[in-house]
Order: structure tokens, then sequence, then C-alpha cells
């Protein structure tokens, strides 16, 4: 199922021009990395998953197509800025070339920030490309199978390693990972240390956090990894550095505090990519940068705007539902497909969902402390790590705090660790009457469960669950 | 010829999840604790007044029940040892005790203490890897687990306590060691086979209960000179593998298991333990400095030494990677290795299996194959 199954919106000039701007900014986003020459430019564009990233411009017909007004204009934007957020990631590794730290997505990557390192997340490019083309991904899959991974782990860390198998990583003084967030995706830095050949640095995160014994062996971690990098990079921590990365942090996680509660009205006057693709990107890819504050607040602005004209971001809201484990990135249509079929109005999604927003920055032990609670409570790191209370107990907060109708539990077959809840999961949403769907799928390959598949199975849950008249 | 053979003894405790030297222990009073992995220090279990009891999950028949909760991507072991708490086939014991080791071993956690929840159920949260910190940590973390067992068992979890735990505990290694150590002989008295029924049988009762059967066997063994006739010498590597059926068919096809470097065989289960002031301390370095599951993000390298060392002193001729289907800490870490130990000269065959014995003949076919590679 691609855009073509979607009933295209009756735009009015004023929505083609918001596309048409939105467009041209994101092709610049990516065009400005000529800056860097010729030679820097044959490098990476040596790399097939930058070829097609460059190519994301597109993904702005996801957002647009159907939607017109303010709501477009929105979403327009916010995928915009999350073209101009991977955009930042890539420039700044190649102004940078002796100062890129590889990191997995469950470390702190402000730190690096603060010590004048330039960080690129591994997986970035796993979550980033399926969004510009589905099926990116399975050449890489089967690279790393073909090397001896297995089939059943998660297809997110077998893409990564695919990837650096294939030699499509750049080059990096240093690797950062950590036990988290799953087995695969931990094991997985074996392959990327012997093949990346990069000195490579593990934090270890303990599995239940909720106490100062833990925290303070988290600290105790990343104080180690600090040490460790200034050993092994040209990095130094500079705190005063750190401190401006934090406090910029804190500013766009104000914003986005301030959308959650605005988007708890009925109906809501932001939904969709606006809300996950953007935190994503922004809060977890490149947290603390000067366009996540932006966007962020750009965000909340015109979530204000479209609740001072009246109504909700969709034309009819008719769900109000949150996505539940890692969105569907080879499906990134799927809430788009669900706002026209049924009038769904996606308002959360795991990713989004952090219980630990600030950041203290009055002393450096109080900046690694946050830090340090940002992860181990953040996503993932808080559903896959800790007890089996952490996921369910986050999920039924949030229906409550959204009014949801209905949870989406995106059932990735390779991530072992929320398969083994779905069991428990089920019954306890049946107890409290919760519309449970879950969908089965694969995170990053589309052979496992295609699209169609996919709003097949949505489908069959909205008209026979929900009992939804399709829209259309 | 004089060859020895395993007592039924050792087989039939085999036979059940929970045995019957199980049932006697507890009629005289003593409380029976579940674990997994090897990460849950069995001399901590053995205070005066509780006994371990490693969880295996013998004649389970499919996993139904179990996959609708675990679901069936998750490895075979835990589903199956759902399975039979399902079953209400471990309800006599009085208590268990998990290491946070893996993703399967913690959803299992969760998922007993949803469906079945034991009256004592603890959890030991083990770091990733080694060095002082995470010793101060896992030392906190058996300590706590001490005091868990005192308040609930009434148990004296003293240091002097857990010493006198490690000496009783070291006297039954030593013993196994002596075993093990006819292994490295020319024609070895005792098959892996026979060792694994060893190892698993006095890891599912009361040892106090088979120390005398094991020290009658090691006399019996001293004495016998022949063993069974191989084509190769073979180390066991990977995953959990409690299966003493497993090894034998390797045996059967030609090939002889002369250690196992699993965490439910030779290597390192059997190292002694330091005896000292600081028996808490002391077990939580051993097990993060030995006990090495592909868990240890950091220990890839020494895992590789160790499989190489061990090839070295028992001379085997080649190595059987066998890695639990879905694992996935060994299964992406066996792409790896396999490379490393084949660059080292080794053969190897690698093999993904379930817990439960199947496919018997297609095991056969692959080994078979091997031992031909190798020339044997």
């Amino acid at each position: 199922m691609r855009l073509q199954d979607l009933k295209k919106a009756d735009a009015s000039w004023k929505d083609k021009a918001v596309h048409a701007r939105y467009r041209v900014e994101s092709i610049g986003s990516l065009a400005r990395l000529l800056r860097h020459g010729p030679g820097k430019m044959a490098e990476i564009f040596r790399w097939d998953w930058l070829r097609t990233l460059a190519g994301a411009s597109n993904l702005l017909d996801m957002a647009v197509y159907t939607r017109t007004g303010r709501y477009r204009e929105a979403s327009a934007y916010a995928l915009a800025e999350v073209i101009g957020g991977i955009g930042d990631l890539i420039d700044s590794i190649c102004a940078a070339p002796d100062r890129v730290v590889i990191h997995e997505d469950l470390v702190p990557s402000e730190i690096f920030r603060g010590m004048g390192l330039a960080p690129f997340m591994a997986e970035v490019i796993g979550i980033a490309v399926p969004l510009v083309k589905a099926d990116w991904a399975e050449k890489y899959i089967d690279i790393a199978e073909n090397e001896g991974t297995p089939p059943d782990t998660c297809s997110l860390p077998k893409c990564t390693m695919g990837v650096a198998l294939d030699g499509q990583f750049p080059k990096s003084a240093a690797i950062v990972t950590s036990n988290m967030p799953c087995d695969g995706g931990m094991a997985s830095y074996t392959i990327l240390e012997r093949e990346l050949k990069s000195p490579c640095f593990r934090l270890d995160i303990p599995y239940n956090f909720y106490n100062d014994r833990a925290i303070d062996y988290f600290v105790s971690e990343l104080k180690r990894m600090i040490a460790w990098l200034e050993e092994h990079t040209p990095g130094r921590m500079d705190w005063d550095r750190l401190k401006e990365v934090c406090i910029e942090r804190n500013k766009a996680m104000e914003h986005e505090l301030e959308i959650w509660e605005l988007i708890r009205q009925k109906p809501a006057p932001m939904a969709g990519e606006a809300i996950w693709l953007a935190q994503l990107i922004h809060m977890v890819a490149t947290p603390g940068s000067p366009r996540a504050t932006r966007t962020m607040k750009n965000i909340l602005k015109r979530t204000k705007k479209i609740m001072e004209n009246g109504g909700g971001a969709l034309p009819e809201e008719r769900y109000r539902a949150v996505l539940w484990n890692p969105p569907t990135l080879v499906f990134p249509e799927l809430f788009v497909w669900a706002e026209q079929q049924y009038g769904v109005a996606l308002l959360a999604d795991m990713l989004t969902y952090h219980r630990h927003p600030f950041i203290d920055v009055s002393s450096p032990d109080s900046m690694l402390r946050s830090l340090a609670q940002i992860i181990v409570e953040g996503p993932m790191a808080r559903h896959t790590r800790g007890p089996a209370e952490n996921f369910f107990d986050d999920l039924f907060y949030l229906y409550e705090y959204f009014s949801l109708d209905m949870i989406w539990m995106a059932g990735h077959i390779g991530c072992k660790n929320t398969m083994a809840l779905n069991g428990m999961f089920r019954e306890r949403c049946r107890e409290r009457e919760i519309p449970l769907f879950i969908m089965n799928y694969d995170l990053s390959d589309t052979r496992v469960v295609s699209p169609v598949d996919m709003k097949k199975q949505a489908e069959a849950f909205m008209e026979t669950v929900m009992k939804a008249e399709p829209l259309l | 010829m004089n060859q020895a053979v395993i007592p039924d003894f050792f087989r039939q405790i085999l036979d059940q999840p929970v045995n019957n030297l199980v049932d006697q222990a507890q009629e005289q009073g003593k409380k029976a604790i579940a674990y997994t992995c090897s990460y849950v220090p069995q001399p901590l279990l053995s205070l005066d007044g509780v006994f371990p009891i490693r969880v295996r999950a013998p004649g389970v028949v499919g996993t139904p029940m179990a996959d609708t909760y675990l679901s069936s991507v998750i490895c075979s072991y835990t589903r199956s040892v759902l399975e039979l708490a399902l079953e209400w086939a471990f309800d006599s014991l009085d208590g268990w005790v998990f290491a946070a080791s893996c993703d399967h071993l913690r959803r299992l956690y969760d998922n007993l203490d949803y469906l079945n929840k034991p009256a004592f159920n603890h959890m030991i949260d083990m770091p990733h890897r080694g060095g002082a910190a995470a010793e101060k940590w896992l030392t906190e973390e058996y300590k706590s687990l001490g005091a868990a067992l005192a308040e609930s068992f009434g148990v004296d979890a003293s240091p002097q306590a857990l010493s006198r735990s490690i000496k009783e505990h070291n006297a039954y290694l030593s013993v196994m060691r002596e075993i093990s150590k006819m292994r490295k002989q020319d024609n070895p008295p005792v098959t892996g086979a026979m060792f694994q029924t060893l190892l698993a049988a006095s890891t599912s009762a009361p040892k106090d209960m088979v120390m005398d059967e094991l020290k009658a066997l090691l006399a019996r063994l001293r004495e016998s000179n022949e063993g069974k006739p191989y084509r190769a010498r073979v180390l066991l590597a990977g995953s959990h593998c409690d299966d003493p059926g497993y090894i034998d068919v390797i045996e059967k096809t030609g090939g002889l298991v002369v250690a196992e470097r699993t965490c439910t065989g030779s290597i390192p289960a059997l190292a002694p333990i330091p005896e000292n002031d600081a028996p808490y301390e002391t077990l939580a370095g051993q097990a993060l400095a030995n006990i090495s599951c592909p868990r240890m993000m950091e220990s890839f390298q020494a895992r590789v030494d160790e499989i190489l060392e061990a090839v070295e002193e028992y001379r085997a001729d080649g190595v059987v990677l066998q890695t639990m289907k879905f694992c996935d800490t060994w299964g992406v870490e066996s792409g790896p290795m396999v490379q490393e130990l084949r660059k080292a000269g080794v053969p190897i065959l690698k093999l993904e299996r379930e817990y439960t014995m199947s496919s018997e003949g297609q095991l056969q076919t692959r080994i078979q194959a091997f031992l031909e590679s190798m020339g044997k």
C-alpha cells in the first residue's frame, strides 16, 4: 500500500504552495552538504543509504497528500524539519570527520556534543531510510544474515550490521554503545566493532533502575565513558557546553510537554507525524540541538493556531489512538491512511513518551544524573529492559491521559521482549475493556508482512472490533 | 574389558522436572529453590535449610500454552519451562531465583509472576560487564538474595554460613573435576553424554543426596580401562544444553564430546571457588570473570580464547557450536566466532537447535559430514 491508494486531498492553491515550499526546503537541507566539496561528496555518496535519503523530500507527499489547511502545513513543516535534522547529522560528520562518534540509540548523545564530538546514531540509517523507500533495508538484512546473523534477530540491528558489513558507515574515532535496548541490539555491536575497526565503549545499565543505587551505578558508567572518550578521541569535556546543550533540550521538552497538554483536548489540535516522527528524530537522534527546540516550538505554535480556529487537526476525529512499540518504519503512511479511512487521530507513541523530562543543569553531577534518568526511564529502555510493569503502566497511563479509544500495538516480530508480553497485554486490556489491535509486522522488512497486509489487519480490527464505518 | 556405565540412579533424576530426591529433601524440612541461569550461585542457594534445583523441562511435548504468552519467537527453553509451570509441574517447589541475564529469562520471570506467581520469586540484576563497579554491584545483589532467603526461609545467610556452603560445594566440584579430567585421556572411560547426565542430575537434586553415588562412580571410573571407540574428539560450545540425549546423538555418530564450553557444561562450571572471609564478593567476582555468556558485552575475544584453550587442553579435533534458536546473544555472536575459530585453524560446525531433542536424523547427517570434513 502506498500513497496511490489514498484519496488525494482537494488542495487549494495555498495548500499546493505549502507543499512546494517545504519540498524546496527539504531539498535545500540536504543540498547544503555540497558545501563540503566534490571530494567529500564523492566519498559520502558512495553510501547507498545517503543516495536513497537524497529523495527524502518525497516524505512530504505522505503528510500532505491527504491533508489540507493548517494541519497540512504543520505536518509538512514537521517533516521538513525531520529531513533537516537528518541533514544536520550528516553535515556534522562531514564537517568534523576526526571527531565522529558512532553511537547506539540509547546513549545520551548530549554528552558527545558537550565534548565537542560529532555524534552519529548508527540506527538512524535503518530508521530513516525505510521511511523513504520501504524495502530499502532488505538488502542489508540479507547481508547480515549471510554473515551468520539469525533470521529471527530484530531487523533494525540486522540492517545496521548489514550497512556496516557493506562498508557504508562513516569513519569514526570511537563507538559508544550499551546493553540496551535488547539482546539483539546489544550483540550487534560485536559486529560493528569488528567492521568499523574503531575502539568501542560499552555502557552498562542496570535492569531495574528505580533507586539511587542504580542511578549512581549508571552515572559512574557515564563518567567512565567521558574519561575513555577523552583518552581515545580529540573530544574534551566542556561542562559549560554540555550545560548549553542540556538547556536547549529542556526548552524543546517544555514545548513538547505543552503540545501533549493541548492534544488532550477533543478533538486533538495536532496528530500524526508532527507528534511521533518529529520526536523520534529531534529528541532521540539529535537531542539538545537548536533545530529540535525550533521544531517543537513551531509545532506548538501551529497546534495553538489550529485550536484558535476551532476544531481539531483532522476534519473529523472519530477515534483517538496511541501506537505502542517501535513505529511502522516500512509503512509510515499507516496513520495518514487511518486518519482518512476511519478518522483515527494518532496522539502518542512509545518512542515519544519520556518519563523523565528535564535536565537539572545546576552542576556537572546533576546533569549526568538527569541524563542517566532520561535514558533509563526513556522509551525502549524502560519498556524492553525493566520489569513488565513498566510497559503496561506507561501505556495505561497514556490511555487515560489522552482519553484514547484504543491501543494500536505494532507487534514487530523481531522484538522478542514485547512479543513475550503480548499474552499478558491482551488479558490486561480485556480486563480494562480497552480495545487492543496487535498488528503483526516486521519493523524493517516488508517481505515478512507487506504494507497491504498491515492495512488489511487494521481494516479488520476497525470494522470488526471498533465497528467503524469507513469514511471514504 | 572394563567399561563404566552411568547408574540408573542418575538417569532417573533426569526423567522428571522435579524428582523424588527433591520430595525426600522437602519431607525432611528443606526448601527447594528453582533457579536459572548459571549466574545464580549454587552455594548461596545451598545454605543450611534450602537447596538449589536448576530448572529443566524434561518430557515437555509442545508449548501451546507458553506460546500464547511468551509467543513462539522466544527460546524454547523458556517456553518449555513456562509450559511445565502452567501444568503445575513445579508447584511443589518453594521458590524461584532468576538472573536478569537475557530478554528471554526476564520475560519468563514476568510471565511466571503473572500466571502462576511463586511464593518466593527473586530476580538478580546482573551487570553486563566485569570490573570493580560491576563486582560491587553484583555483591550487593547476592547479599540482597541472601537477605531475602533469610527473611523467607529463616536460613542463616551470614558470610560464615556462606563460606561453609562454598566449602561443601567445592567438595562436590572436586569430584566432578576428577571425572572431567579423565576426559582428557586418549580413550576416556566417560563419554560426553555420561558426563552431562552426571552434571545435570547433580544440579537437579540436593547435592548431599548424590555425593555418595558420585564418589562411588568416580572410584569405578578410576578402575575402568576402556572407553567407547570414536572417530574424533569434539568440544561442544554454545548456549544452554542440559540434555544428554543431544550429546548422545553426536557420540552415536562417531564424535566423542570431551568438554562442553556451555553454560550447563563442564567449562567453567567446575572451577573451584576460593574459600575466604568474603564469600559474597568472591562469588560475584567469579561469576563475572568465569561465566562468559555472550550477554557479557565486552568479552567476545575472551570467549574465543577460552574455546581455543579448551580445544588444546582436551585435544579436541573440532568444535560443535550449538545455539538455541531465537537466542540473540549467541545467534549474533556465533557468526564472528565461527570466523575467528576458522582463522585459528579449528574445524567448526555451527548448529541451531531447539531445547527439546528433535530431528535426530538431520543432526546425525550434519555431524557425520563434519567428521568426514575433518578426515575422520
